[in-house]
Protein backbone atom coordinates (compact mmCIF):
# COMPACT_ATOMS: atom_id res chain seq x y z
CA UNK A 1 0.00 0.00 0.00
CA UNK A 2 1.34 3.38 -1.02
CA UNK A 3 0.19 6.67 0.52
CA UNK A 4 -0.11 9.45 -2.08
CA UNK A 5 0.80 13.09 -1.44
CA UNK A 6 -2.85 14.10 -1.43
CA UNK A 7 -3.70 11.39 1.09
CA UNK A 8 -0.74 12.35 3.27
CA UNK A 9 -1.79 16.02 3.19
CA UNK A 10 -5.37 15.19 4.19
CA UNK A 11 -4.13 13.04 7.06
CA UNK A 12 -1.79 15.89 8.04
CA UNK A 13 -4.74 18.29 8.27
CA UNK A 14 -6.59 15.95 10.58
CA UNK A 15 -3.46 15.70 12.73
CA UNK A 16 -3.55 19.51 13.17
CA UNK A 17 -7.18 19.40 14.26
CA UNK A 18 -6.98 16.46 16.59
CA UNK A 19 -4.23 16.75 19.13
CA UNK A 20 -4.19 18.15 22.64
CA UNK A 21 -3.93 21.26 22.16
CA UNK A 22 -5.58 20.93 18.74
CA UNK A 23 -7.18 23.30 16.32
CA UNK A 24 -10.48 21.44 16.47
CA UNK A 25 -11.00 22.39 20.12
CA UNK A 26 -10.97 19.63 22.74
CA UNK A 27 -14.48 18.27 22.24
CA UNK A 28 -14.30 17.87 18.48
CA UNK A 29 -10.54 17.72 18.13
CA UNK A 30 -8.93 15.84 20.96
CA UNK A 31 -11.88 13.83 22.25
CA UNK A 32 -13.45 13.01 18.89
CA UNK A 33 -10.99 13.13 15.98
CA UNK A 34 -8.06 12.25 18.21
CA UNK A 35 -9.55 8.99 19.53
CA UNK A 36 -7.91 6.10 17.64
CA UNK A 37 -11.30 4.55 16.82
CA UNK A 38 -12.36 7.74 15.01
CA UNK A 39 -8.85 8.23 13.60
CA UNK A 40 -9.16 4.72 12.19
CA UNK A 41 -12.38 5.62 10.43
CA UNK A 42 -10.89 8.86 9.05
CA UNK A 43 -7.67 7.18 7.87
CA UNK A 44 -9.74 4.32 6.46
CA UNK A 45 -11.84 6.74 4.42
CA UNK A 46 -8.79 8.67 3.18
CA UNK A 47 -6.80 5.54 2.32
CA UNK A 48 -9.78 3.77 0.81
CA UNK A 49 -10.09 0.83 3.21
CA UNK A 50 -12.64 1.68 5.88
CA UNK A 51 -12.88 -1.76 7.40
CA UNK A 52 -9.11 -2.12 7.97
CA UNK A 53 -8.94 1.43 9.31
CA UNK A 54 -11.69 0.82 11.84
CA UNK A 55 -10.19 -2.51 12.95
CA UNK A 56 -6.75 -0.96 13.45
CA UNK A 57 -8.41 1.94 15.26
CA UNK A 58 -10.25 -0.46 17.59
CA UNK A 59 -7.05 -2.36 18.40
CA UNK A 60 -5.25 0.86 19.32
CA UNK A 61 -8.22 2.38 21.09
CA UNK A 62 -7.90 -0.15 23.89
CA UNK A 63 -4.40 1.07 24.72
CA UNK A 64 -5.58 4.68 24.81
CA UNK A 65 -9.04 4.16 26.25
CA UNK A 66 -8.26 6.36 29.22
CA UNK A 67 -5.97 9.00 27.87
CA UNK A 68 -6.27 11.52 30.68
CA UNK A 69 -3.95 14.50 30.57
CA UNK A 70 -4.00 15.70 34.17
CA UNK A 71 -2.47 19.16 34.37
CA UNK A 72 -1.17 18.92 30.83
CA UNK A 73 1.16 15.95 31.23
CA UNK A 74 0.88 13.40 28.47
CA UNK A 75 2.19 9.89 28.10
CA UNK A 76 1.27 9.67 24.45
CA UNK A 77 0.19 12.09 21.78
CA UNK A 78 -3.10 11.31 20.07
CA UNK A 79 -2.24 13.05 16.81
CA UNK A 80 0.76 10.75 16.49
CA UNK A 81 -1.18 7.65 17.53
CA UNK A 82 -4.16 8.29 15.29
CA UNK A 83 -2.70 10.00 12.24
CA UNK A 84 0.84 8.64 12.06
CA UNK A 85 0.48 5.31 13.86
CA UNK A 86 -2.72 4.14 12.18
CA UNK A 87 -1.68 4.89 8.57
CA UNK A 88 1.69 3.23 9.19
CA UNK A 89 0.03 0.22 10.81
CA UNK A 90 -2.28 -0.07 7.81
CA UNK A 91 0.71 0.02 5.47
CA UNK A 92 2.50 -2.56 7.61
CA UNK A 93 -0.51 -4.88 7.64
CA UNK A 94 -0.84 -4.83 3.89
CA UNK A 95 2.90 -5.27 3.48
CA UNK A 96 2.97 -8.27 5.82
CA UNK A 97 -0.20 -9.61 4.29
CA UNK A 98 -1.93 -9.85 7.67
CA UNK A 99 -5.64 -9.35 8.11
CA UNK A 100 -6.58 -6.58 10.51
CA UNK A 101 -9.21 -8.75 12.16
CA UNK A 102 -6.69 -11.42 13.17
CA UNK A 103 -5.05 -11.39 16.60
CA UNK A 104 -1.63 -11.03 14.97
CA UNK A 105 -2.83 -8.11 12.91
CA UNK A 106 -4.17 -6.34 15.99
CA UNK A 107 -0.93 -7.00 17.87
CA UNK A 108 1.18 -5.63 15.03
CA UNK A 109 -0.99 -2.54 14.76
CA UNK A 110 -0.85 -1.95 18.51
CA UNK A 111 2.95 -2.22 18.68
CA UNK A 112 3.42 0.13 15.75
CA UNK A 113 0.90 2.64 16.98
CA UNK A 114 2.14 2.72 20.55
CA UNK A 115 5.74 3.12 19.50
CA UNK A 116 4.83 6.08 17.31
CA UNK A 117 2.48 7.50 19.94
CA UNK A 118 5.12 7.48 22.64
CA UNK A 119 7.67 9.13 20.38
CA UNK A 120 4.96 11.60 19.40
CA UNK A 121 5.01 13.12 22.88
CA UNK A 122 7.78 15.29 21.42
CA UNK A 123 5.18 16.84 19.11
CA UNK A 124 3.01 17.76 22.10
CA UNK A 125 5.81 19.59 23.87
CA UNK A 126 6.89 21.17 20.59
CA UNK A 127 3.45 22.67 19.96
CA UNK A 128 3.11 23.90 23.52
CA UNK A 129 6.54 25.54 23.38
CA UNK A 130 5.94 27.33 20.08
CA UNK A 131 2.62 28.59 21.48
CA UNK A 132 4.62 30.54 24.06
CA UNK A 133 5.64 32.87 21.21
CA UNK A 134 2.01 33.65 20.39
CA UNK A 135 1.18 34.08 24.05
CA UNK A 136 3.97 36.63 24.26
CA UNK A 137 2.22 38.58 21.49
CA UNK A 138 -0.99 38.11 23.49
CA UNK A 139 0.41 39.68 26.67
CA UNK A 140 1.65 42.65 24.62
CA UNK A 141 -1.86 43.05 23.23
CA UNK A 142 -3.39 42.97 26.72
CA UNK A 143 -0.95 45.66 27.83
CA UNK A 144 -1.87 47.85 24.88
CA UNK A 145 -5.57 47.08 25.42
CA UNK A 146 -5.80 45.75 21.90
CA UNK A 147 -8.12 42.98 23.02
CA UNK A 148 -9.39 41.95 19.56
CA UNK A 149 -5.94 40.57 18.93
CA UNK A 150 -6.56 37.90 21.59
CA UNK A 151 -8.75 36.02 19.13
CA UNK A 152 -5.88 35.87 16.67
CA UNK A 153 -3.53 34.71 19.40
CA UNK A 154 -5.87 32.05 20.76
CA UNK A 155 -7.41 30.71 17.57
CA UNK A 156 -5.29 31.86 14.62
CA UNK A 157 -1.58 31.83 15.30
CA UNK A 158 -1.42 28.34 16.86
CA UNK A 159 -2.04 27.02 13.33
CA UNK A 160 1.61 27.89 12.70
CA UNK A 161 2.67 25.71 15.64
CA UNK A 162 0.64 22.90 14.13
CA UNK A 163 2.11 23.38 10.69
CA UNK A 164 5.52 22.75 12.22
CA UNK A 165 4.62 20.09 14.80
CA UNK A 166 1.62 18.27 13.33
CA UNK A 167 1.30 18.78 9.61
CA UNK A 168 4.88 18.42 8.40
CA UNK A 169 5.84 15.45 10.63
CA UNK A 170 2.65 13.60 9.69
CA UNK A 171 3.08 14.13 5.95
CA UNK A 172 6.73 13.09 6.07
CA UNK A 173 6.05 10.01 8.17
CA UNK A 174 3.17 8.92 5.94
CA UNK A 175 5.34 9.28 2.84
CA UNK A 176 8.40 7.59 4.33
CA UNK A 177 6.40 4.99 6.23
CA UNK A 178 6.09 2.48 3.43
CA UNK A 179 9.87 2.41 2.99
CA UNK A 180 10.51 2.11 6.70
CA UNK A 181 8.12 -0.82 6.94
CA UNK A 182 9.97 -2.52 4.05
CA UNK A 183 13.30 -2.02 5.82
CA UNK A 184 11.97 -3.45 9.08
CA UNK A 185 10.52 -6.37 7.19
CA UNK A 186 13.83 -7.32 5.57
CA UNK A 187 15.89 -6.67 8.69
CA UNK A 188 13.66 -8.56 11.11
CA UNK A 189 12.23 -11.89 9.99
CA UNK A 190 8.75 -12.79 11.24
CA UNK A 191 9.77 -15.88 13.17
CA UNK A 192 12.76 -14.16 14.79
CA UNK A 193 12.91 -13.18 18.44
CA UNK A 194 12.55 -9.45 17.74
CA UNK A 195 9.27 -9.85 15.89
CA UNK A 196 7.95 -12.32 18.45
CA UNK A 197 8.70 -9.75 21.14
CA UNK A 198 7.07 -6.99 19.11
CA UNK A 199 3.89 -8.99 18.66
CA UNK A 200 3.81 -10.03 22.31
CA UNK A 201 4.26 -6.41 23.39
CA UNK A 202 1.34 -5.54 21.15
CA UNK A 203 -0.84 -8.01 23.02
CA UNK A 204 0.36 -6.83 26.44
CA UNK A 205 0.13 -3.05 25.92
CA UNK A 206 -3.66 -2.76 26.15
CA UNK A 207 -3.31 -3.93 29.77
CA UNK A 208 -1.60 -0.62 30.54
CA UNK A 209 -4.45 1.33 28.97
CA UNK A 210 -7.04 -0.51 31.05
CA UNK A 211 -4.88 -0.17 34.16
CA UNK A 212 -4.64 3.62 33.73
CA UNK A 213 -8.41 3.69 33.73
CA UNK A 214 -8.67 1.43 36.75
CA UNK A 215 -6.35 3.77 38.59
CA UNK A 216 -9.11 6.37 38.31
CA UNK A 217 -11.90 4.10 39.51
CA UNK A 218 -10.31 1.68 41.95
CA UNK A 219 -9.57 3.17 45.35
CA UNK A 220 -9.79 -0.03 47.38
CA UNK A 221 -9.91 -3.75 46.60
CA UNK A 222 -13.74 -3.77 46.66
CA UNK A 223 -13.78 -1.44 43.66
CA UNK A 224 -12.33 -4.28 41.61
CA UNK A 225 -15.61 -6.18 41.93
CA UNK A 226 -17.53 -4.21 39.25
CA UNK A 227 -14.54 -4.60 36.93
CA UNK A 228 -14.42 -8.37 37.31
CA UNK A 229 -18.19 -8.55 37.13
CA UNK A 230 -18.01 -6.90 33.71
CA UNK A 231 -15.08 -9.10 32.75
CA UNK A 232 -17.03 -12.23 33.65
CA UNK A 233 -20.10 -10.99 31.75
CA UNK A 234 -18.10 -10.81 28.56
CA UNK A 235 -15.53 -13.59 29.02
CA UNK A 236 -17.62 -16.25 30.75
CA UNK A 237 -21.15 -15.46 29.65
CA UNK A 238 -20.25 -14.12 26.22
CA UNK A 239 -22.42 -11.02 26.51
CA UNK A 240 -21.55 -8.31 23.98
CA UNK A 241 -20.49 -4.79 24.93
CA UNK A 242 -23.77 -3.01 24.28
CA UNK A 243 -25.72 -5.53 26.37
CA UNK A 244 -23.06 -5.41 29.08
CA UNK A 245 -23.57 -1.64 29.24
CA UNK A 246 -27.32 -2.12 29.71
CA UNK A 247 -26.74 -4.58 32.55
CA UNK A 248 -24.19 -2.18 34.07
CA UNK A 249 -26.69 0.68 33.76
CA UNK A 250 -29.23 -1.28 35.77
CA UNK A 251 -26.75 -1.78 38.59
CA UNK A 252 -25.79 1.90 38.48
CA UNK A 253 -29.44 2.92 38.83
CA UNK A 254 -29.92 0.62 41.81
CA UNK A 255 -26.76 1.94 43.42
CA UNK A 256 -27.90 5.54 42.87
CA UNK A 257 -31.33 4.89 44.40
CA UNK A 258 -29.77 3.30 47.48
CA UNK A 259 -27.30 6.14 47.93
CA UNK A 260 -30.03 8.72 47.53
CA UNK A 261 -32.12 7.06 50.23
CA UNK A 262 -29.25 7.64 52.64
CA UNK A 263 -28.80 11.22 51.44
CA UNK A 264 -32.49 12.04 51.75
CA UNK A 265 -32.62 10.55 55.22
CA UNK A 266 -29.62 12.60 56.31
CA UNK A 267 -31.01 15.85 54.97
CA UNK A 268 -34.78 15.27 55.14
CA UNK A 269 -35.29 18.85 54.15
CA UNK A 270 -35.42 21.23 51.21
CA UNK A 271 -32.57 20.05 49.07
CA UNK A 272 -32.80 21.74 45.73
CA UNK A 273 -33.45 19.33 42.94
CA UNK A 274 -31.62 19.93 39.72
CA UNK A 275 -31.70 18.21 36.44
CA UNK A 276 -28.53 16.42 35.46
CA UNK A 277 -27.75 15.13 32.05
CA UNK A 278 -27.21 11.43 32.04
CA UNK A 279 -26.58 9.04 29.27
CA UNK B 1 -29.85 51.40 35.01
CA UNK B 2 -29.24 47.77 35.87
CA UNK B 3 -26.83 46.17 33.41
CA UNK B 4 -27.80 42.79 32.08
CA UNK B 5 -25.77 40.57 29.80
CA UNK B 6 -27.54 39.86 26.53
CA UNK B 7 -28.20 36.30 25.43
CA UNK B 8 -26.03 37.03 22.40
CA UNK B 9 -22.97 38.04 24.42
CA UNK B 10 -23.34 35.04 26.73
CA UNK B 11 -23.68 32.74 23.79
CA UNK B 12 -20.58 34.20 22.15
CA UNK B 13 -18.68 33.86 25.39
CA UNK B 14 -19.75 30.24 25.69
CA UNK B 15 -18.73 29.42 22.13
CA UNK B 16 -15.36 31.08 22.57
CA UNK B 17 -14.78 28.80 25.54
CA UNK B 18 -16.27 25.72 23.88
CA UNK B 19 -13.91 26.03 20.96
CA UNK B 20 -10.94 28.04 22.15
CA UNK B 21 -10.17 26.94 25.71
CA UNK B 22 -7.10 24.97 24.73
CA UNK B 23 -6.22 25.99 21.19
CA UNK B 24 -3.34 28.15 22.41
CA UNK B 25 -2.02 25.84 25.11
CA UNK B 26 1.38 26.19 26.65
CA UNK B 27 2.79 24.59 29.76
CA UNK B 28 3.11 28.05 31.31
CA UNK B 29 -0.36 29.55 30.79
CA UNK B 30 -2.51 26.54 29.84
CA UNK B 31 -6.13 27.74 29.49
CA UNK B 32 -5.53 31.40 30.38
CA UNK B 33 -5.90 32.70 26.82
CA UNK B 34 -9.01 30.68 26.24
CA UNK B 35 -10.46 32.26 29.36
CA UNK B 36 -9.56 35.78 28.18
CA UNK B 37 -11.25 35.17 24.83
CA UNK B 38 -14.30 33.85 26.59
CA UNK B 39 -14.63 36.86 28.90
CA UNK B 40 -13.96 39.45 26.17
CA UNK B 41 -17.49 39.60 24.67
CA UNK B 42 -18.93 40.00 28.19
CA UNK B 43 -16.51 42.72 29.24
CA UNK B 44 -17.09 44.62 26.00
CA UNK B 45 -20.82 44.60 26.59
CA UNK B 46 -20.72 45.49 30.26
CA UNK B 47 -18.28 48.40 30.23
CA UNK B 48 -18.18 51.44 27.96
CA UNK B 49 -15.11 53.08 29.33
CA UNK B 50 -11.64 51.81 28.34
CA UNK B 51 -10.34 52.07 31.89
CA UNK B 52 -13.03 49.73 33.27
CA UNK B 53 -12.56 47.27 30.43
CA UNK B 54 -8.84 47.07 31.13
CA UNK B 55 -9.48 46.58 34.84
CA UNK B 56 -11.93 43.76 34.15
CA UNK B 57 -9.77 42.00 31.56
CA UNK B 58 -6.80 42.24 33.84
CA UNK B 59 -8.63 40.02 36.33
CA UNK B 60 -8.59 37.12 33.91
CA UNK B 61 -4.89 37.26 33.11
CA UNK B 62 -4.34 35.05 36.18
CA UNK B 63 -3.34 31.44 35.46
CA UNK B 64 -6.20 29.07 34.77
CA UNK B 65 -6.40 25.35 34.09
CA UNK B 66 -9.06 22.77 34.79
CA UNK B 67 -10.95 19.97 33.08
CA UNK B 68 -12.43 21.98 30.20
CA UNK B 69 -15.80 20.24 29.77
CA UNK B 70 -16.95 20.39 33.37
CA UNK B 71 -14.90 23.55 33.95
CA UNK B 72 -17.39 25.43 31.77
CA UNK B 73 -19.40 25.90 34.95
CA UNK B 74 -16.62 28.11 36.35
CA UNK B 75 -16.71 30.35 33.25
CA UNK B 76 -20.47 30.62 33.69
CA UNK B 77 -20.09 31.58 37.34
CA UNK B 78 -17.55 34.31 36.54
CA UNK B 79 -19.90 35.65 33.86
CA UNK B 80 -22.48 36.14 36.60
CA UNK B 81 -19.91 37.68 38.93
CA UNK B 82 -18.63 40.08 36.28
CA UNK B 83 -22.19 41.23 35.69
CA UNK B 84 -22.61 41.82 39.41
CA UNK B 85 -19.34 43.75 39.52
CA UNK B 86 -20.44 45.96 36.61
CA UNK B 87 -23.58 46.76 38.56
CA UNK B 88 -21.43 47.96 41.42
CA UNK B 89 -21.80 45.03 43.83
CA UNK B 90 -19.65 45.92 46.83
CA UNK B 91 -18.38 42.47 47.65
CA UNK B 92 -17.29 41.43 44.16
CA UNK B 93 -13.81 42.52 43.22
CA UNK B 94 -10.80 41.09 41.45
CA UNK B 95 -9.77 39.22 44.55
CA UNK B 96 -13.09 37.42 45.08
CA UNK B 97 -13.33 36.44 41.41
CA UNK B 98 -9.82 35.07 41.27
CA UNK B 99 -10.13 33.45 44.67
CA UNK B 100 -13.19 31.61 43.45
CA UNK B 101 -11.54 30.61 40.18
CA UNK B 102 -8.43 29.33 41.91
CA UNK B 103 -10.47 27.53 44.54
CA UNK B 104 -12.71 25.77 42.03
CA UNK B 105 -10.30 24.76 39.29
CA UNK B 106 -8.66 22.03 41.38
CA UNK B 107 -11.75 20.15 42.56
CA UNK B 108 -13.52 20.55 39.21
CA UNK B 109 -10.46 19.18 37.43
CA UNK B 110 -10.46 16.16 39.73
CA UNK B 111 -14.15 15.43 39.26
CA UNK B 112 -14.04 16.20 35.53
CA UNK B 113 -11.02 14.04 34.80
CA UNK B 114 -12.52 11.02 36.49
CA UNK B 115 -16.11 11.60 35.34
CA UNK B 116 -15.74 12.86 31.76
CA UNK B 117 -12.39 11.53 30.58
CA UNK B 118 -12.17 8.57 32.91
CA UNK B 119 -15.77 7.32 32.72
CA UNK B 120 -18.11 8.83 30.13
CA UNK B 121 -15.66 8.72 27.21
CA UNK B 122 -14.47 5.14 27.91
CA UNK B 123 -18.09 3.93 28.26
CA UNK B 124 -19.04 5.53 24.94
CA UNK B 125 -15.89 4.16 23.33
CA UNK B 126 -16.61 0.72 24.77
CA UNK B 127 -20.09 0.67 23.24
CA UNK B 128 -18.73 2.09 19.99
CA UNK B 129 -16.03 -0.60 19.78
CA UNK B 130 -18.70 -3.22 20.35
CA UNK B 131 -20.64 -1.82 17.42
CA UNK B 132 -17.52 -1.62 15.25
CA UNK B 133 -16.55 -5.26 15.70
CA UNK B 134 -15.59 -6.67 12.33
CA UNK B 135 -14.62 -3.29 10.94
CA UNK B 136 -18.02 -1.62 10.64
CA UNK B 137 -17.88 2.20 10.75
CA UNK B 138 -21.15 2.23 12.69
CA UNK B 139 -19.52 2.38 16.13
CA UNK B 140 -17.23 5.25 15.19
CA UNK B 141 -20.17 7.20 13.80
CA UNK B 142 -22.19 6.45 16.93
CA UNK B 143 -19.39 7.84 19.10
CA UNK B 144 -18.96 10.98 16.98
CA UNK B 145 -22.66 11.83 17.23
CA UNK B 146 -23.38 10.87 20.84
CA UNK B 147 -20.21 12.31 22.37
CA UNK B 148 -20.46 15.62 20.54
CA UNK B 149 -24.12 16.15 21.38
CA UNK B 150 -23.36 15.27 24.98
CA UNK B 151 -20.31 17.55 25.13
CA UNK B 152 -21.93 20.53 23.41
CA UNK B 153 -25.25 20.53 25.24
CA UNK B 154 -23.69 19.40 28.51
CA UNK B 155 -21.20 22.26 28.42
CA UNK B 156 -23.89 24.73 27.41
CA UNK B 157 -26.03 23.55 30.29
CA UNK B 158 -23.11 23.92 32.71
CA UNK B 159 -22.31 27.43 31.45
CA UNK B 160 -25.84 28.77 31.87
CA UNK B 161 -26.38 26.97 35.18
CA UNK B 162 -23.19 28.57 36.42
CA UNK B 163 -24.34 31.99 35.22
CA UNK B 164 -27.80 31.67 36.80
CA UNK B 165 -26.94 29.96 40.06
CA UNK B 166 -23.42 31.23 40.72
CA UNK B 167 -21.63 29.26 43.41
CA UNK B 168 -24.70 27.11 44.04
CA UNK B 169 -24.15 25.36 40.71
CA UNK B 170 -21.04 23.78 42.15
CA UNK B 171 -22.74 22.72 45.37
CA UNK B 172 -24.68 20.20 43.37
CA UNK B 173 -21.53 18.74 41.82
CA UNK B 174 -19.62 18.36 45.05
CA UNK B 175 -22.65 17.76 47.29
CA UNK B 176 -23.99 14.38 48.45
CA UNK B 177 -26.37 13.96 45.51
CA UNK B 178 -23.59 14.67 43.05
CA UNK B 179 -21.37 12.23 44.87
CA UNK B 180 -24.01 9.48 44.72
CA UNK B 181 -24.42 10.10 41.01
CA UNK B 182 -20.68 10.12 40.38
CA UNK B 183 -20.22 6.92 42.32
CA UNK B 184 -22.98 5.18 40.35
CA UNK B 185 -21.59 6.33 37.01
CA UNK B 186 -18.16 5.19 38.06
CA UNK B 187 -19.59 1.76 38.91
CA UNK B 188 -21.19 1.62 35.47
CA UNK B 189 -17.80 2.56 34.05
CA UNK B 190 -16.05 -0.18 35.99
CA UNK B 191 -18.39 -2.89 34.66
CA UNK B 192 -18.13 -1.66 31.06
CA UNK B 193 -14.36 -1.48 31.27
CA UNK B 194 -14.31 -5.05 32.55
CA UNK B 195 -16.35 -6.12 29.54
CA UNK B 196 -14.11 -4.10 27.20
CA UNK B 197 -11.01 -5.81 28.64
CA UNK B 198 -12.48 -9.27 28.26
CA UNK B 199 -13.51 -8.54 24.68
CA UNK B 200 -10.50 -6.64 23.38
CA UNK B 201 -7.50 -7.57 25.48
CA UNK B 202 -6.08 -11.02 25.07
CA UNK B 203 -2.92 -12.21 26.77
CA UNK B 204 -2.27 -15.85 26.04
CA UNK B 205 0.55 -18.18 26.93
CA UNK B 206 1.79 -20.90 24.64
CA UNK B 207 3.44 -22.88 27.44
CA UNK B 208 2.87 -26.63 27.19
CA UNK B 209 4.37 -29.53 29.02
CA UNK B 210 4.80 -32.61 26.86
CA UNK B 211 5.30 -36.24 27.76
CA UNK B 212 7.79 -38.55 26.05
CA UNK B 213 5.48 -39.28 23.12
CA UNK B 214 5.26 -35.60 22.34
CA UNK B 215 1.70 -35.29 23.56
CA UNK B 216 0.88 -32.23 25.58
CA UNK B 217 -0.40 -33.23 28.98
CA UNK B 218 -0.55 -29.72 30.33
CA UNK B 219 -1.66 -26.78 28.25
CA UNK B 220 -1.32 -23.88 30.66
CA UNK B 221 -3.67 -21.56 28.81
CA UNK B 222 -6.54 -24.07 28.99
CA UNK B 223 -5.89 -24.74 32.67
CA UNK B 224 -5.97 -21.04 33.45
CA UNK B 225 -9.12 -20.49 31.43
CA UNK B 226 -10.86 -23.31 33.25
CA UNK B 227 -10.30 -21.43 36.50
CA UNK B 228 -11.60 -18.12 35.18
CA UNK B 229 -11.82 -17.33 31.48
CA UNK B 230 -9.28 -14.65 30.66
CA UNK B 231 -7.39 -15.19 33.93
CA UNK B 232 -3.98 -14.37 32.46
CA UNK B 233 -5.31 -11.17 30.91
CA UNK B 234 -6.75 -10.07 34.25
CA UNK B 235 -3.52 -10.89 36.06
CA UNK B 236 -1.59 -8.65 33.70
CA UNK B 237 -4.11 -5.82 34.06
CA UNK B 238 -4.08 -5.99 37.85
CA UNK B 239 -0.27 -6.14 37.84
CA UNK B 240 -0.11 -2.99 35.68
CA UNK B 241 -2.61 -1.30 37.99
CA UNK B 242 -0.53 -2.29 41.01
CA UNK B 243 2.68 -0.90 39.51
CA UNK B 244 1.05 2.40 38.60
CA UNK B 245 -1.29 2.94 41.54
CA UNK B 246 0.76 1.45 44.37
CA UNK B 247 4.33 1.73 43.12
CA UNK B 248 3.76 5.10 41.40
CA UNK B 249 5.43 4.02 38.16
CA UNK B 250 4.63 6.16 35.12
CA UNK B 251 2.74 4.49 32.23
CA UNK B 252 5.84 4.79 30.05
CA UNK B 253 7.94 2.86 32.57
CA UNK B 254 5.28 0.16 32.82
CA UNK B 255 5.22 -0.11 29.03
CA UNK B 256 9.00 -0.49 28.95
CA UNK B 257 8.76 -3.15 31.63
CA UNK B 258 6.25 -5.01 29.47
CA UNK B 259 8.72 -4.91 26.59
CA UNK B 260 11.22 -6.68 28.86
CA UNK B 261 8.57 -9.19 29.97
CA UNK B 262 7.61 -9.82 26.35
CA UNK B 263 11.24 -10.36 25.38
CA UNK B 264 11.84 -12.82 28.20
CA UNK B 265 8.56 -14.53 27.47
CA UNK B 266 9.37 -14.92 23.79
CA UNK B 267 12.84 -16.17 24.68
CA UNK B 268 11.57 -18.87 27.01
CA UNK B 269 8.60 -19.86 24.90
CA UNK B 270 6.03 -18.62 27.42
CA UNK B 271 4.75 -16.25 24.74
CA UNK B 272 4.73 -17.29 21.12
CA UNK B 273 2.57 -15.47 18.61
CA UNK B 274 3.14 -18.44 16.31
CA UNK B 275 4.03 -16.50 13.21
CA UNK B 276 5.87 -17.59 10.12
CA UNK B 277 5.98 -16.55 6.53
Amino acid sequence: MEISWLQAILIGLFACLSSMPGMGGTSIGNYTLGRPLIGGLVCGIILGDISTGVLVGCAMQVVYIALVTPGGTVSADVRAVSYIGIPLAMVALSSYGLGAESTEGAALATSFGTMVGTLGTVLFYGTATINLLWQHIGWKAVEKRDYKKLYLVDMGLPWISHLACSFIPTVIMCKLGANVVEIIKTALPMDGLAMKTLFTVGALLPCVGIAILLKQIVKSAVDFVPFFFGFALAASLGINLVSATVVAGMFAVINYRIKMLAVKKAESGGFEEEEEEEI
Amino acid sequence: MEKKLSKKALSKSFHNWYYGHLTCFSQEHMQTFGYLCSMLPLVEELYDNEEDKAKAMNTYTAFFNTEPQLGTVIVGITAGLEEARANGAEDVDEETINGLRAGLMGPIAGIGDSLVVGTVIPILLGIAMGMSTGGSPLGAIFYIIVWNLFAYFGMRFMYFKGYQLGGKAVDFLVGPQGEALRESISMLGGIVIGAVSATWVSVKTSLQLKNDDGEAYLVLQDKLDSVFPGLLTSIFIVACWYLMAKKQLSPIKVMLLLVVVAFLGALTGFFDPGLAY
